[in-house]
Order: structure tokens, then C-alpha cells, then sequence
């Protein structure tokens, strides 16, 4: 079923025929105002075939072989591509697989060392004597004892607060 | 429909050509684009109105036409096949211009609307013919009248009234049905007759 407009549309172009012809102007409430825009229309065509036709391009050969460097650029540019099978962007995932367990390795190195270096090395003999020793916690519930060494320069102080009294075994020696 | 193939062209059929091209020959194509050249860039420039942006949109186009050739099966004609490609890259082109809205510094039939005869800085019209300069007004009123309607419109008129293509072709070239070609051309001569009777009226 055509649209008033696709009939009309046909109407004009001379492609409506037969029975859908008469039908169709039958269906027109004012015929002579329709024929009067036909031939406006008609009018309209003739117009732009003579003023829109024929607008030279000039330059042919040019277009002709600019179109062919670009093509060429194109075709050279996308020919690894296809050599290959795969986007060169994309890393195969054998070498994928390589680079991931040498930075692995290398990560594993790295980490050996610097945990070497920062191994603590031996206990202060006098952390280790409070340590053993231990505060009564009955004798002093406020206790608290911190230490701060610099193994550098071989200096470690001992900060002791709130205890009521100092054991003997404490004493320096 | 008439090409532009010299007869040592014509020789060879332009499903030959397309077979050609669709092995990799450039020179194959180049034939196809000598034939089609003229007619892909008068097409663009009555859609776009500047020399500069149809040559570009006509190499686009091509372009477009070679990296896809392989996909062409020779149901319809190359003719309409590049069409569907011209029409496709230069609809979507006038809708990014729209979104954008740049346009008009360089658009030539501007230049020429804009430029007053009178002008001291304009070039004289003693140095142009009379016939030439009132061609142009009309060109540039027929262009303005154009710039109105929406780039699907402003495609199926002129590939009727320019380029004598029947409503399959035109269809099948902008990838829709008839119905919507017939009514895309009703809703644009109802417009173009509403802006431009006076002018056909006297022409």
C-alpha cells in the first residue's frame, strides 16, 4: 500500500499507470492545481539538470595519481599485517611468556638482596638479657622498657620507665 | 547512463576491470576511477558546494572503494556500488560539519552570493560576462535552497534530477527502500519548489 506521497511521488515521474493512475487522480480534490504543480516540478528538474551538471573537476590526472600514492602507502603500511597473520601492535604470547619469567627473574634477584641486607643481624646482648630476663608485672605493672640501636655506630640505648626497682641482673657490666 | 571511458577503455568490461582489481591490479582500478571521476566529484560538490572539500570526499571515497572492492559481488552495477560509498562518506561527513557547525569561510557558493557587484575590491563585472555572472547567482540560489535540506534529501534529489537514476538505483545506493526514496523526493521538491518558483518560474 503506497503513501500518499510515494504515489504522488510517481505521479510526477510518469511511473503510476493503469487503474492506480486513474485512482489516483480521481483522488486529487483539485486537479488543476495539481497539474499546476507538476509542471513546477517538472520545471524544478529541468533547472537543476542544466545548472548542477557537468561541474569540472579539473586536475584529473592528479586525482588519478594522488589516489594511487595514498593506496599504495595504504597497501604498504597494512602488508606486515597480513604477513604476519596478526596486528603488529600484538606481542606473539611466546614472547610474551619469555618477557614475563625474565621480570620474574629479575624481580626474584632483586628481592633476594635487598631482604639480605635488611636481615637483622645479632640480637643486642642487652635486648637479649631484659628479654629473658622479664619484668615482674607485679612489681612493676607500668613497665616499659624500648631500645634503639644503630648498628653503624655500634650504639644501642636502652629507655626503661616505671619499673619500681632494678633488678640486680640488669646491672651494667 | 554515460561514462567517461575512451573506446580503448570501453574495450574492457567493467566487471573485467572490477575482477582485476578484486586480484590486487592498481592499474585496473585506476581505469574504474578515470570512468567514474567526473561524475563522483560533481555529485559531492552539488551535495557539499566547495571544490576543495568534494575532491577530498571523492578520494575518501575511492579509497574506500579499493580497500572494499573484495567484498563487491557484481549484484548491481559498479556504478551504484560506488554510489552507496559516495553517498555514505559524504552524508556522514555534512552531519559531522553540522555537529561541528563549522563551515561556510570556505564555501564557494558563499563567495560567490556574498561578493557585491558594486564592490571597488570586487573583481569588475565588466571583466565578467553578463550570462556568466547571472549563472552564478542562479547556481548560488540553487545551492542555498540545497544547504536546506538534510543530506539524505539533498542525495535522492539530486541523484533523480542530476544524475537520471531510477528509484531501485537510487534505493540501493543509499541503502533503503523505494517507499523512502519516493517520499524523500516528494519532501524535497515540495521544499526546493517553495524556494526556488520564482527562479524556475523564469528561467
Amino acid at each position: 500500500m503506497k503513501t500518499f506521497e510515494e504515489k504522488w511521488t510517481a505521479w510526477l515521474d510518469g511511473e503510476l499507470h493503469g487503474e492506480e493512475l486513474v485512482a489516483f487522480e480521481a483522488s486529487l480534490p483539485d486537479k488543476a492545481a495539481a497539474e499546476a504543480e507538476k509542471r513546477g516540478a517538472l520545471k524544478l528538474g529541468d533547472l537543476l539538470k542544466t545548472q548542477l551538471q557537468n561541474r569540472a573537476m579539473g586536475n584529473e590526472e592528479f586525482f588519478n595519481h594522488q589516489l594511487r600514492e595514498r593506496i599504495e602507502k595504504e597497501t604498504e603500511t597494512a602488508a606486515p599485517r597480513e604477513r604476519t597473520g596478526t596486528p603488529r601492535a600484538l606481542w606473539p604470547i611466546s614472547r610474551l611468556a619469555w618477557v614475563g619469567a625474565t621480570a620474574l627473574a629479575v624481580f626474584s634477584i632483586c628481592t633476594f638482596f635487598v631482604m639480605r641486607e635488611k636481615a637483622p643481624t645479632d640480637q643486642s646482648q642487652y635486648l637479649t638479657q631484659i628479654l629473658n630476663a622479664r619484668v615482674d608485672p607485679a612489681m612493676s605493672p607500668n613497665a616499659t622498657i624500648s631500645m634503639f640501636e644503630s648498628k653503624e655506630d655500634k650504639v644501642t640505648v636502652l629507655w626503661v620507665e616505671g619499673l619500681q626497682f632494678l633488678p640486680a641482673e640488669y646491672a651494667t657490666k | 547512463m554515460d561514462t567517461e571511458a575512451t573506446p580503448a577503455q570501453a574495450d574492457v568490461s567493467e566487471l573485467d576491470l572490477v575482477k582485476q582489481c578484486q586480484e590486487g591490479n592498481l592499474e585496473a582500478f585506476d581505469q574504474l576511477v578515470s570512468r567514474y571521476r567526473n561524475r563522483v566529484f560533481g555529485m559531492i560538490y552539488n551535495m557539499v558546494h566547495n571544490e576543495q572539500d568534494a575532491w577530498d570526499l571523492a578520494q575518501d571515497s575511492f579509497l574506500k572503494a579499493w580497500k572494499s572492492i573484495g567484498r563487491f559481488r557484481g549484484q548491481s552495477s559498479f556504478y551504484t556500488w560506488i554510489y552507496r560509498i559516495v553517498t555514505n562518506v559524504t552524508i556522514d561527513w555534512l552531519r559531522k560539519k553540522q555537529v561541528k557547525g563549522f563551515g561556510g569561510e570556505f564555501d564557494d557558493s558563499i563567495q560567490l552570493k556574498e561578493i557585491d557587484p558594486a564592490s571597488r575590491t570586487a573583481p569588475q563585472a565588466a571583466a565578467l560576462p553578463h550570462k556568466r555572472m547571472e549563472r552564478h547567482e542562479i547556481r548560488a540560489r540553487i545551492d542555498e535552497a540545497i544547504e536546506q535540506l538534510s543530506p539524505e534529501h539533498r542525495a535522492v534529489i539530486l541523484m533523480k534530477e542530476t544524475e537520471d537514476m531510477q528509484y531501485h538505483e537510487i534505493a540501493e545506493a543509499l541503502g533503503c527502500s523505494i517507499g523512502t526514496v519516493m517520499s524523500r523526493l516528494f519532501y524535497a521538491r515540495k521544499k526546493l519548489q517553495s524556494l526556488l518558483k520564482d527562479l524556475y518560474e523564469d528561467v
